[in-house]
């Protein structure tokens, strides 16, 4: 049975491709407009990653992992704040 | 290796230049066999900061891929990839002002623990407390520790028979059960969730409906049946 | 190179007949679920398949008809673009050949598009000559949802990300586009045994 879980599931990922922790970076979906943390979004595990926004399920991200090399899609508005 | 309950173990590792790391944050194991194959699954940090040795609390699945090696093959000297610590979202930190609600799932109360014990550690005057569904007393995590906060401790036992000893709750959460917990949305507590992804989409959606914000609720699925 | 776990050897199958098992794949026992997105739920009387784009004449059948048409069983291996394979898995499913019978295809190239919004693309010729299915029973029961069901793309020759679940309709074009995977960094043919998992590969 599969079923989701969530952006922590994909933080070490997600900061080897960024650099950066981005689980607690806010994401304003491009489809319903909420914003919600990336920690907070869904992850499905398909041929590669694919993050879901957790009101409408729209996309947020596409990740497709070849070793050590990363293709990605992002969807929406993500904010950082650096420090 | 420490035996937690008969489904699970915590494994005190010696991490080389460990950088230390936030109450709720976990890492990624990765286990390689002889001819390459690889796999790779997260676990919950259950220490708090500033031990010397990581805790890592590992639940054995049945047929699972990397658990059983964990907690039955792994012998003190072995070696296996660690990335992390990792996590910025489910993190509490005894800097955080405001009341704490901890609400766990089974081997949800794995990072939950870090916070708790973070919080008894650094004599946080917060008001913390924390709701734990189990499924049967046995596999209450850290059992006899837990007794030690008993004050700020709730549990729930699901499995249809409880102990007849039990008086305690003996259901699923629901409203009334987190009522009864608190704090109330209006003391604005940080409010973690984690377990089992259906049973932390009910718990988020309980605690919305009695007023805490979407955002002041943070949420770790651990997929089908547990960490 | 890594260290390695002393013992640790997963949930593998072990004794493989090695000429079955595409480069970089493991054999499993188990039949993994991959989704990019929530499981749909269509009911079977609001389901409907159909071919349609470049093609003389579209066609568009309803679950009865669908399942009404002459069907066959076949028994395959699989392959995931995430390493394991599965032998000897047996579908029920009617031919993409059967499907495309009187449509007069003009276009090289089809999508297929699914509940969900899954789409994966493939060139017209992969899924003809006795190649491709749409497949409503494994192993004689009905398609469980998380495998696809009601009905799924079958094309056991390649990567199984191309055997789109939830599938409903086939749209043939003049051109090759990219369907879900393939936009997202996965290789837009997918040939296990050249191992073409990835954009580069």
């Amino acid at each position: 049975m599969s079923i989701h879980t969530d952006g922590n599931a994909i933080a070490g990922v997600l900061e080897e491709i960024f650099g950066v922790e981005v689980t607690a970076t806010m994401r304003v979906c491009q489809s319903c407009g909420q914003e919600h943390a990336i920690g907070a979004h869904r992850l499905y595990r398909g041929a590669g990653l694919v993050l879901r926004c957790p009101n409408c399920g729209d996309i947020a991200a596409a990740v497709a992992t070849k070793q050590d090399e990363y293709r990605v899609k992002l969807f929406g508005t993500w904010s950082e704040e650096l420090v | 290796m420490q035996v937690e309950t008969p489904h699970a173990k915590t494994l005190v590792l010696d991490v080389p230049d460990w950088p230390g790391h936030l109450p709720g944050q976990h890492v990624d194991v990765r286990l390689t066999a002889e001819d390459g194959y690889q796999s790779e699954r997260s676990y919950s940090i259950a220490s708090a900061p500033g031990t010397t040795d990581l805790e890592l609390t590992v639940e054995r699945i049945d047929d699972g891929e990397v658990s059983p090696w964990l907690t039955e093959e792994a012998q003190p000297g072995d070696q296996f990839e660690l990335r992390g610590p990792v996590g910025g979202y489910f993190v509490w930190d005894a800097s955080l002002e405001g009341p704490v609600l901890l609400v766990a799932g089974g081997s949800g109360l794995v990072p939950l623990m870090a916070i708790l014990r973070h919080h008894e550690n650094t004599g946080s005057g917060a008001d913390l407390r924390l709701l734990l569904s189990a499924r049967m007393l046995e596999d209450v995590l850290y059992r006899s520790e837990l007794e030690r906060y008993r004050d700020v401790v709730h549990l729930t036992l699901t499995r249809e028979q409880p102990p007849p000893e039990w008086n305690g709750w003996s259901r699923r959460i629901d409203a009334d059960m987190l009522r009864d917990v608190g704090p109330g949305a209006d003391q604005h507590p940080h409010v973690y969730v984690c377990g089992p992804t259906p049973f932390v989409e009910e718990a988020a959606r309980l605690l919305v409906e009695l007023g805490h914000l979407p955002a002041a609720v943070h949420t770790e699925r651990f997929g089908p049946s547990g960490g | 190179m890594p260290p390695i776990s002393r013992g640790f050897r997963g949930r593998r199958q072990t004794e493989v007949d090695p000429s079955r098992l595409p480069p970089g794949q493991y054999a499993t026992n188990d039949f993994p679920v991959l989704s990019a997105g929530p499981t749909p739920h269509t009911p079977l009387d609001e389901w409907s398949f159909t071919l349609g784009g470049a093609v003389g004449e579209a066609k568009s059948w309803t679950w009865e008809e669908f399942v009404a048409m002459p069907s066959e069983v076949v028994t395959r291996d699989i392959h995931c673009v995430t390493k394991w394979s599965k032998f000897d898995t047996e579908w029920r499913g009617v031919p993409v050949d059967r499907l495309l019978e009187g449509t007069e295809p003009w276009g090289k190239y089809m999508v297929a598009w699914c509940d969900g919004g899954y789409t994966t693309n493939l060139p017209l010729a992969d899924v003809v000559d006795g190649k491709a299915w749409v497949a409503y029973e494994y192993a004689g029961e009905p398609l469980d949802p998380e495998h696809g069901g009601p009905a799924r793309l079958l094309v056991p020759h390649l990567y199984f990300w191309k055997s789109a679940k939830w599938v409903r309709g086939i749209n043939l074009a003049e051109q090759d586009e990219p369907g879900f995977w393939e936009s997202y960094g996965y290789h837009n043919y997918g040939d296990p045994w050249k191992e073409q998992r990835y954009w580069s590969d």
